[in-house]
């Protein structure tokens, strides 16, 4: 498996008015050609931080404090401006969390798409790809303006944005959690066919586990700027390892027993003033002992994936797989 | 008092038909066919089927929103009258917090507003109100002098609970109202939901597309398409095996 996306102990802080807030805390990972990958979390896990800067999409206050990321060989980080624009037009295929605010306002949707596809495209080739993305009207669609279309369309223009020049790699952030509940497997759906044709890599940022778990094979869970668990999805699932994972099967609504009451993760989510020296899970953990108040957990193999957690070997020993647990 | 086995609201065989087009040429678009429900005190009735089954419509109507084309709609065993809605007998949850709080306004405010346009409690009685209605939703009282912009997505969510909640309804339709919040968060909502329940009584309705989250929180599903409601069973039945075709694709996408 060659990587598409190499990335390598990549450290990221936010220069806030109350000091530097980290984000992401040493993340290695490799995307392969091709992959389906999913990454979880909660908010403020650092998922959105980590796919923004794939694309060096990170905010004006976002600082790197060390580390790199490779697309296509490229480094990400220190490449000049006219390299990096190149590398998101002719490699890169972004889908946002709100359509509305990924479309110009004061554009027709037929010219956006126009720019987004390869030289100067005809009326023919815009709208023939607004069919592919799932929309049956494309006359119509290309001469309307973004705030002319609901929600669902829209972000299936996004979609038709993201795959015009057949991108290597596509990486959606929570890409339906601003539509209507009800049409999001549909939107879902298209995203996964899409990266059939095109024969990308497909990195989707969710909360959702089991819908990762269900449409991606390899899951990354990530925890305070660091990855917690990381391995194909049946694994993750079928039998975590890391404490929080376990922990997010257990407050999702689907895995409970009727009557049985689901189980909130307590407190939240840590915020970073420096890379944490121990578990940041730690505070929030049933399982947290001296050792992990002290000592930063190494990302080590354990069954078939991979995980930073000091016991991941006794929890999984003691507690079964998720599905006994849930069950 | 009213009756406790009266249902507090009851559908007697309402539809909606929505009109469409300029009036040389309406069409009639039927949402809604014939449904007939009733939803006692201190019980959760769970509205599924996908988009354009019918689930909100059927939502407005029990808000008072939209009156029925057929049939009639009862709340505690008479008509929809308009003024219960000033009482505060009625509320809803929606999927966006944000669509309930004003984003100018110090959320003490807008969780106060209900009790502002009934206007039977003072300034005094209203602040001391609201500063229990918010530890009761798991907020520290210091939150109502925040705005929403100040609030995480799960805050803003019980901050627009206890909106709802500061009247004491009797109904309440909670309209998607986990489906933007994440796992953990839907978790904390879905239980708080609950205890409130137990606590106030009140009846509601629980509309989601998510099998999942409307079998934890419902005693009863209605599975609705195309505009009717095609099965009506105990939550349990839908942990197990629902009988209706339609209902079974539903509980396969949770598998």
């Amino acid at each position: 498996m060659t990587a598409a996306v190499d990335i390598r102990d990549f450290v990221v802080a936010y220069e806030t008015g109350g000091g530097a807030v980290f984000a992401l805390d040493g993340i290695d990972l490799a995307i392969g050609a091709g992959e389906t990958l999913g990454i979880v979390g909660e908010s403020g896990s650092g998922k959105s931080t980590l796919g923004m800067a794939i694309g060096r999409l990170l905010a004006p206050n976002a600082r790197i404090d060390a580390g790199d990321i490779l697309v296509a060989g490229c480094s990400v980080t220190t490449s000049d401006d006219e390299t990096v624009r190149r590398l998101r037009r002719e490699r890169l295929g972004f889908v946002f969390q709100n359509p509305m605010s990924a479309l110009d306002p004061t554009m027709r949707i037929g010219r956006q798409v126009a720019l987004a596809m390869e030289g100067t495209p005809d009326t023919a080739a815009v709208e023939r790809l607004l069919v592919r993305a799932g929309l049956d009207e494309p006359g119509r669609v290309a001469r309307s303006f973004p705030h002319e279309l609901s929600g669902g369309m829209a972000q299936r223009v996004v979609i038709a944005l993201a795959i015009a020049r057949n991108p290597q790699i596509l990486i959606a952030d929570e890409p339906t959690a601003s539509l209507d509940a009800s049409i999001r497997d549909r939107i879902l759906d298209l995203l996964f066919a899409m990266r059939a044709e095109t024969g990308a890599s497909l990195v989707i940022l969710s909360h959702d586990l089991r819908m990762i778990v269900h449409r991606c094979e390899r899951v990354i869970v990530m925890y305070g700027g660091r990855i917690v668990e990381m391995g194909e999805s049946q694994a993750v699932f079928g039998s975590p390892a890391h404490p929080y994972t376990r922990a997010l099967i257990r407050a999702a609504a689907g895995n409970e027993a009727p009557g049985e009451q689901l189980d909130p993760i307590p407190g939240v989510p840590p915020v970073l003033r420096a890379p944490s020296a121990d578990c940041a899970f730690a505070p929030r953990c049933a399982h947290a002992a001296e050792r992990c108040r002290r000592e930063r957990p190494a990302e080590r193999a354990v069954g078939g994936s991979r995980v930073a957690c000091h016991f991941a070997e006794e929890i999984m020993a003691a507690s079964g797989t998720a599905r006994e647990v849930a069950e | 008092m009213t009756d406790v086995a009266a249902p507090v609201i009851a559908f007697r065989g309402v539809g909606v038909t929505y009109r469409k087009g300029p009036v040389w040429n309406r069409t009639e678009v039927p949402a809604v066919g014939a449904v007939d429900l009733e939803i006692a005190a201190g019980e959760t009735l769970g509205l599924v089927g996908e988009s354009g089954s019918g689930k909100t419509t059927l939502g407005r109507v029990a808000l008072g929103l939209i009156r029925p084309s057929r049939g009639e709609f009862l709340i505690e065993g008479r008509p929809f009258d308009p003024a219960i809605r000033r009482e505060g007998a009625l509320s809803v949850v929606l999927q966006h917090p944000e669509w309930a709080l004003n984003p100018r306004l110090r959320c003490g405010v807008s969780v106060a507003e209900p009790l502002t346009i009934r206007g039977d409690l003072d300034r005094q009685a209203r602040r001391q109100r609201v500063a229990s209605m918010l530890e009761r939703v798991g907020l520290d009282p210091g939150f109502a002098e925040r705005y929403p912009g100040d609030l995480s997505g799960g805050q803003r969510q019980r901050m627009a609970i206890a909106r709802a909640l500061i009247t004491e309804p009797r109904f309440i339709v909670f309209d998607e109202a986990v489906s933007a919040l994440d796992v953990s968060v839907q978790a904390q909502i879905l239980n708080l939901i609950r205890e409130l329940q137990a606590e106030h009584r009140f009846a509601a309705i629980f509309i989601s597309h998510d099998l999942a989250a409307t079998r934890y929180i419902s005693h009863r599903i209605a599975v609705m398409l195309k505009g009717d409601i095609v099965e009506v069973a105990p939550a349990r039945t839908f942990y197990d095996m629902p009988a209706h075709d339609y209902s079974r694709a539903l509980y396969a996408t949770i598998r």
